[in-house]
């Protein structure tokens, strides 16, 4: 388990020597119990201490990597059940299921893959994707398999694979075919797991394990282990979605809170569902696992804008929480609808901040432009003194609001505990600088007094 | 130049054109309200021209005036800060001053017994005192063989501190040993507070204070660092202080009628854009990413350099401090309440403009600046008010009567800290105001209650013919934020540390609003924990308190620095916990009243 | 292996909406909400004795800002009693009726249409409602009282509460023996002082509803989700006072964004406008629905009919 920044406190010298750069040795207790520095740093440290310190500091799920170069994604090694605790630090991996009883000569591979390949979103300045294509064995036959496989591999060389069939030949024929990809080939269960093993093991693969319930699963994965192989992923997958929340959960908590190694692995989902037009099945499935402790979940059907709703909730879910509240830096047109005569207020983008002063505004009963100031999330003065909320960031973000040609005046408000700022502010705007109130609660009198 | 009268005083001062009237005022030695520094925002420095109200910040000088300061607008004597009581550690520590006068009767040399002058001096204060490693500046010794023919031997030798050894700083005829002075000096950034000592004795001769004279430029650190960094900020801030410290000394040395050449030593604590700007040091740096100021450990300074009135071979000698946000007047809160000796937990709560919090024992401290703001001083409050006289001390409402009790009982004049934590107390449990500190409009039948010229409901606490004394919602809003952002730092430090209230021995308090602190309605307030009585000790001005001890001793002067060397500082504005519940304690006493299981029965919720 | 079970110690709230005839209303029948005694769905461990509820939003003037809705919906838009009939065709639990059309800078309608609207939807539909003002805290405490009067014995939901105008609401609800909606902006702290600073008036907290402010799905969906999973483990662990059921406006944090109104030809690797617009309501519900959600409130009929069937399958654990 963890340890807490005073548990390693008790464990270093109390020298308060700052040899590792910190003013205190609890200073440095607290870094390393976030992480945040390494016990390298620290020239006193006795050898037993090392030793404790690294048996706690292995993760209680195990963090495996999926895929080469650029394109290669971690997943597992979260630390909390619930996202507020911390943060979920690996998201999810999402994909899809093609069998390879699909293959030529119908082209339904080919179709499929090309559209997975259009599965990359812009949200929020970031790329995202479907990562995964899943291919499955069911024709048992090698040669489909294998054909199928070059088939993926000929549209979509960059995507990370998950290679499942019940024979090992097969397998290995179409590891051979990959070079440096790092799929995870499977399922290995009680019966193939030696076999499964030394195959991930030789070609550099991960593992997917699966069971008829968790016993089974956690009785492989010890014996996987105890062959010295631990790139393991869990298949939680099942045809009752209550049993699969069930599964899932269980699997965090056992991790998590009993620090039982043979679950400590990051899972998968495959989401069967029905085919046809607008079925949400998969989506809604989709949805529950990514919110619920997948690490990757897979369904059936590369269709857009299942992904596009998937990959944003999982964008959210996966968010840093410690990361203060925002709302988004721009225009806000507040209390209806503003014009050019309307007057223009600034603040900051701490989301407090602003739900204090929109309803004051509102209350004020005139309609008002609000620009809001990225400022990381801080208030109006922890912003201004720590050089957040300066006169040159607030004229900034004024041209990125174009207010100058929304309102014909030259007015602005600024809130009254930067009234400091207001000469310079004139200076570099050009605008005639209002001091506002100190307090929200002083907006509706303020604006009416000088406004009406 | 104009000439502006000043009644009901009567005197005169001469004011360069356009020259605002509050700087003019504050440049003839009147101190006049001023919280927001000059912004025209804050309404407190209204003076009287022609029988018209005019804010003195907002009214330049363009031609001779008469005006008349108001009782309300003016500061005066700030009696709550001086607190001398002898309830801290000093006794703990060996006697070691900063400065020593010793009688010295040297045996004349002779041919037999020729050691030279200086010599024969050191050797005999080596054997006096046990000391060695003595210094001399060479003018003192050029002038040292006459002084010692002239005095026959008999004299006083001055020594003061330095390099861990002695300096030889005057000589005098016969025996002074006894007149020999220190200045404890605590410099907020609201008030100064400086205690003369007679080094000999280690006794407070008497005690001063006085508002810092830097707040007509702001209220808080920030403000004042930002104002360094514009054209002659620095050099103007730093005058400031030197000023407001030597108005304290001469109004010592005149109070007690010592020379002021028999100071020999100030030892000063202050937060640390306080001491930078004291000595003059850019503080820039303390403001931006990652918040560094330059020094924690201020070298000794010669008076002189400083020019600081006091013996001008005295030395400047300030407490070292932590970090940006956690100065040398907390190492001194630390010294002074003996937290840092003992092996169960202790908490002190130093409920200044900034609200510092420590955390520890012998083993650990870790401490945080709450940013609580200068409420409790008084500070953004509307009749708020420091720990002066007739500042309402305390408040008592029972079925609609309000009793007040103010300080040295002079007409109310506004109310001070202590008085602002009884009075949300009070509302809440009269039921006038609701758990989140608003006035419960509806249900309340009190004229007291009602709505002011802003438009904004106030409570009237005093009305009379000379002074009208209200608390505003906004004010409660304020008071709440305050309370609320000191109880999360004890919090956040206790979760940092894996500790719980109750696992805490000891929970010292020191400000500067006087003993009247009601401890119960500070804990019904939620300003502190729901623990018992006897848990609490309030410690005063704990500041002053820390610089006296290490006046008087070495040791401790140690043990500030050892208390420095140990002490984590965390980080309250980067800190998860402390932003994500800070709504929690807008509440009172608190959002989880489980917190607070005797208030909780108290209000019967 | 030995599973964790959590040993919760607190209990949700249960909540009645709606009253029969028998009871002194005119509704087909009461819904309850609340009563869970551990996480959503996780049978394995405690009850989840009610399902949570899908309430079909009803705007009584088009909603300006939603151009794909008022297209699909285009023949009863604008005829909030024939749209709020269509709901109870589509399957919704509840219908959520929203006085937009009251709001000053609108049409600014008046009290008396509020009252007037809301026995018409009475005789209209048998559903249990929730009726909600115009978002404008002060015409709210004008018209909330007149609505909750002329639903009396109805047992409605009544929203929203903020910290601004909770007073007239909670004493309209008081006296006229509903529920409220306390609404606070995405903080677990601002939530219960509101349901203190309500409970405190006398109603008691089995009878609000809580809304943190819904965030839309890549709009500040997780704010919202966290808030409500703290809320639900404080109550779960014993904190009575937000021990309380959640609402989720979903419809209006769905179908003003542009992921519910750009076409394919805008935003051509989207996908087609429908699909996209449903899936996107139904995907914030299937995601608030693991944070703890009693109510989704939704307006397309295709998101109703499939968070029902999701809900269903959550329930029951068996797939269709």
């Amino acid at each position: 388990m963890a340890l807490t920044g005073l548990d390693i406190y008790k464990l270093l010298p109390k020298t308060n020597c700052k040899k590792c750069g910190f003013p205190t040795c609890l200073a440095f207790a607290m870094a390393l119990a976030t992480k945040k520095v390494s016990l390298d740093k620290c020239p006193d440290v006795t050898e037993e201490t090392k030793q404790i310190l690294e048996s706690a500091s292995e993760p209680p799920i195990r963090t495996v990597t999926i895929g080469s170069g650029e394109n290669k994604i971690s997943i597992g090694g979260e630390t909390v059940l619930f996202r507020h605790e911390k943060t979920f630090y690996h998201k999810c991996g999402t994909g899809i299921l093609l069998s390879d009883n699909l293959s030529v000569p119908g082209g339904e591979i080919k179709n499929k893959v090309s559209l997975f390949n259009k599965l990359v979103f812009d949200r929020v300045g970031q790329k995202v994707r479907a990562e995964f294509i899943a291919l499955k064995n069911d024709s048992d036959s090698e040669t489909k398999f294998i054909d199928a496989l070059n088939e993926i591999n000929t549209l979509s060389s960059d995507s990370l694979l998950i290679l499942l069939s019940n024979n090992i030949t097969t397998l290995e024929k179409a590891l051979s075919t990959l070079k440096d990809r790092r799929p995870v080939v499977g399922p290995a269960n009680t019966g193939n797991y030696e076999s499964m093993t030394n195959l991930a093991r030789t070609n550099n693969a991960g593992l997917l394990v699966t069971g008829k319930d968790l016993d089974e699963i956690a009785a492989v994965t010890q014996k996987i282990t105890d062959m010295g192989f631990r790139e393991i992923v869990l298949d939680l997958s099942n045809p009752d979605i209550n049993s699969c929340l069930e599964n899932l959960t269980q699997v965090r908590r056992l991790a998590l809170r009993k620090n039982y190694r043979p679950l400590g692995y990051p899972t998968i989902v495959f989401c069967s569902a029905k085919q046809g037009e607008n079925n949400c099945d998969a989506l809604t499935c989709g949805a529950t696992f990514i919110a619920k402790y997948a690490s990757i979940v897979i369904v059936p059907e590369p269709v857009d804008w299942q992904f596009l709703a998937m990959v944003t909730l999982r964008q959210n879910i996966y968010a840093d929480p410690q990361k203060p509240v925002t709302v988004q830096p721009k225009l806000y047109s507040i209390g209806g609808t503003p014009d050019n005569k309307s007057p223009v207020l600034i603040t900051t983008n701490f989301s407090l901040t602003y739900f204090t002063i929109e309803p004051e505004i509102i209350n004020s009963k005139i309609p008002s432009w609000l620009v809001v100031v990225d400022t990381d999330g801080l208030s109006v003065l922890t912003a201004w003194a720590a050089e957040k909320f300066t006169p040159e960031k607030i004229v900034d973000a004024m041209k990125k609001a174009n207010i100058e040609n929304i309102v014909e005046h030259r007015k602005l408000i600024i809130p009254g505990y930067v009234a400091v700022m207001s000469g310079k502010l004139n200076e570099l705007s050009g605008w005639e600088v209002l001091v506002g109130s100190r307090e929200a609660s002083g907006i509706p009198k303020f604006l009416r007094s000088i406004w009406l | 130049m104009h000439t502006v009268k000043i009644l009901p005083d009567d005197i005169e001062i001469k004011v360069k054109d356009n020259t605002d009237l509050l700087s003019a005022i504050t440049d003839a030695g009147i101190y006049i309200n001023s919280d927001c520094g000059g912004n025209g925002t804050c309404g407190k420095c209204k003076v009287i021209i022609k029988n018209g109200y005019v804010l003195s910040c907002q009214t330049n000088v363009t031609d001779d005036l008469v005006i008349e300061i108001p009782y309300s607008s003016r500061i005066e004597e700030i009696h709550a800060l001086i607190d001398t009581a002898e309830q801290t550690q000093e006794s703990v520590f060996a006697y070691q001053p900063l400065a020593k006068k010793v009688h010295l009767k040297l045996v004349q040399p002779s041919l037999e017994n020729n050691i030279p002058d200086y010599e024969r001096l050191k050797s005999k204060l080596e054997e006096k005192l046990s000391i060695s490693n003595l210094k001399i500046g060479l003018s003192l010794l050029k002038a040292l063989p006459h002084f010692l023919r002239k005095v026959e031997w008999d004299f006083t030798a001055s020594l003061v501190e330095s390099d861990g050894g002695y300096e030889f700083v005057q000589f005098e005829p016969g025996d002074r040993s006894k007149d020999i002075y220190g200045i404890a000096l605590d410099i907020g950034t609201t008030t100064v507070v400086a205690y003369l000592v007679n080094l000999d004795s280690g006794k407070v001769h008497c005690a001063e204070a006085t508002y810092n004279q830097q707040i007509s430029l702001g209220q808080d650190v920030i403000t004042r660092i930002m104002y360094s960094t514009e054209k002659k900020g620095l050099k103007k801030l730093s005058q400031m202080i030197c000023n407001t410290i030597n108005d304290l000394i001469a109004a010592l040395v005149e109070k007690s009628g010592i020379s002021q050449n028999d100071i020999l030593a100030v030892q000063s604590a202050g937060n640390t854009t306080m001491i930078h700007l004291f000595l003059g040091i850019n503080p820039e740096y303390i403001r931006k990413e990652p918040y560094i100021p330059v020094v924690n450990f201020p070298p000794v300074i010669n008076a002189e350099e400083l020019n600081i009135k006091i013996n001008p071979r005295g030395t400047i000698s300030c407490l070292p401090g932590v970090a940006s946000y956690l100065g040398g007047d907390i190492t001194a809160g630390v010294l002074a309440s003996g937290m840092d000796r003992v092996e169960k937990a202790s908490l002190l709560v130093d409920l200044g403009t900034n609200g510092e919090i420590v955390l520890g024992n012998s083993d650990w401290l870790v401490g945080c600046s709450c940013s609580a703001g200068p409420a409790f001083e008084g500070v953004g409050i509307k009749c708020g008010i420091s720990a002066i006289d007739g500042a309402i001390q305390s408040i008592k409402i029972d079925n609609g009567e309000v009793t007040v009790s103010t300080i040295n009982n002079k007409k109310p004049k506004g109310i001070c800290g202590s008085g602002l934590i009884d009075i949300p107390a009070e509302l809440l449990r009269n039921s006038i105001i609701d758990r989140s500190g608003k006035f419960r409009k509806e249900s309340v039948k009190s004229n007291r209650l009602r709505k002011n010229e802003d438009d904004e409901y106030e409570f009237v606490i005093v009305s009379d013919k000379d002074s009208h004394i209200v608390i505003t919602e906004s004010d409660i809003a304020t008071l709440l934020r305050s309370k609320g952002a000191v109880f999360l730092g004890m919090q956040v430090l206790l979760q940092e540390m894996k500790l719980k209230f109750e696992d805490i021995d000891r929970i010292y308090i020191s400000g500067g609003f006087g003993t009247a602190l009601d401890i119960g309605k500070a804990i019904l307030i939620g300003l502190l924990p729901d623990l018992p009585d006897e848990k609490f000790s309030f410690i005063g001005n704990s500041s002053v308190a820390g610089a006296k001890i290490c006046l008087l001793s070495k040791s401790a002067r140690e043990k500030a620095k050892e208390i420095v060397g140990k002490m984590t500082y965390i980080d309250l504005s980067t800190n998860p916990k402390f932003m994500n519940e800070y709504t929690s304690t807008l509440f009172l006493p608190h959002t989880d009243i489980e917190l607070f299981p005797t208030v909780k029965r108290k209000l019967g919720i | 292996m030995e599973k964790v079970i959590e040993k919760w110690t607190g209990k949700i709230a249960e909540l009645s909406i709606g009253s029969v005839s028998s009871e002194g209303g005119s509704r087909s029948k009461v819904i309850k909400i609340g009563g869970e005694t551990t996480l959503p769905f996780l049978h394995f461990e405690g009850q989840m004795p009610n399902p949570p509820l899908v309430a079909a939003e009803v705007c009584d003037t088009p909603p300006e800002h939603w151009p794909f809705i008022i297209e699909e919906f285009k023949n009863f838009i604008n005829d909030t009693l024939r749209w709020a009939k269509k709901c109870e065709e589509w399957g919704a639990d509840l219908l959520c009726l929203k006085l937009d059309s009251c709001h000053p800078d609108g049409k600014n309608n008046s009290v008396e249409y509020a009252g007037e609207l809301v026995s018409k939807v009475l005789k209209t539909v048998s559903l249990p409602l929730i009726v909600i003002g115009c978002n404008h805290p002060e015409k709210d405490q004008e018209i909330l009282p007149k609505v909750a009067e002329m639903t009396k014995g109805e047992k409605i939901l009544l929203g929203m509460a903020t910290k601004d105008n909770y007073k007239t609401i909670t004493a309209a609800a008081l006296a006229n023996d509903h529920s409220v909606i306390a609404e606070t902006p995405l903080d677990i702290n601002l939530a219960k002082q509101l349901n203190i600073l309500i409970s405190d008036m006398g109603l008691p907290v089995e009878r609000i509803v809580m809304h943190h402010t819904t965030g839309g799905l890549g709009y500040g969906f997780e704010y919202c989700y966290s808030i409500m999973e703290r809320c639900r483990l404080a109550g779960l662990t014993g904190d009575k006072v937000v021990a309380t059921p959640i609402i989720n406006m979903i419809a209006e944090e769905t179908w003003k964004i542009k992921e519910a109104k750009a076409s394919k030809d805008e935003q051509p690797t989207w996908g087609e406008l429908h699909s996209r617009a449903v899936g996107w309501e139904v995907t914030c519900a299937a995601g608030y629905l693991q944070a703890g959600s009693d109510i989704l409130v939704l307006v397309h009929p295709e998101s109703i009919k499939i968070i029902k069937q999701t809900i269903k399958q959550l329930m029951t654990g068996v797939r269709p």
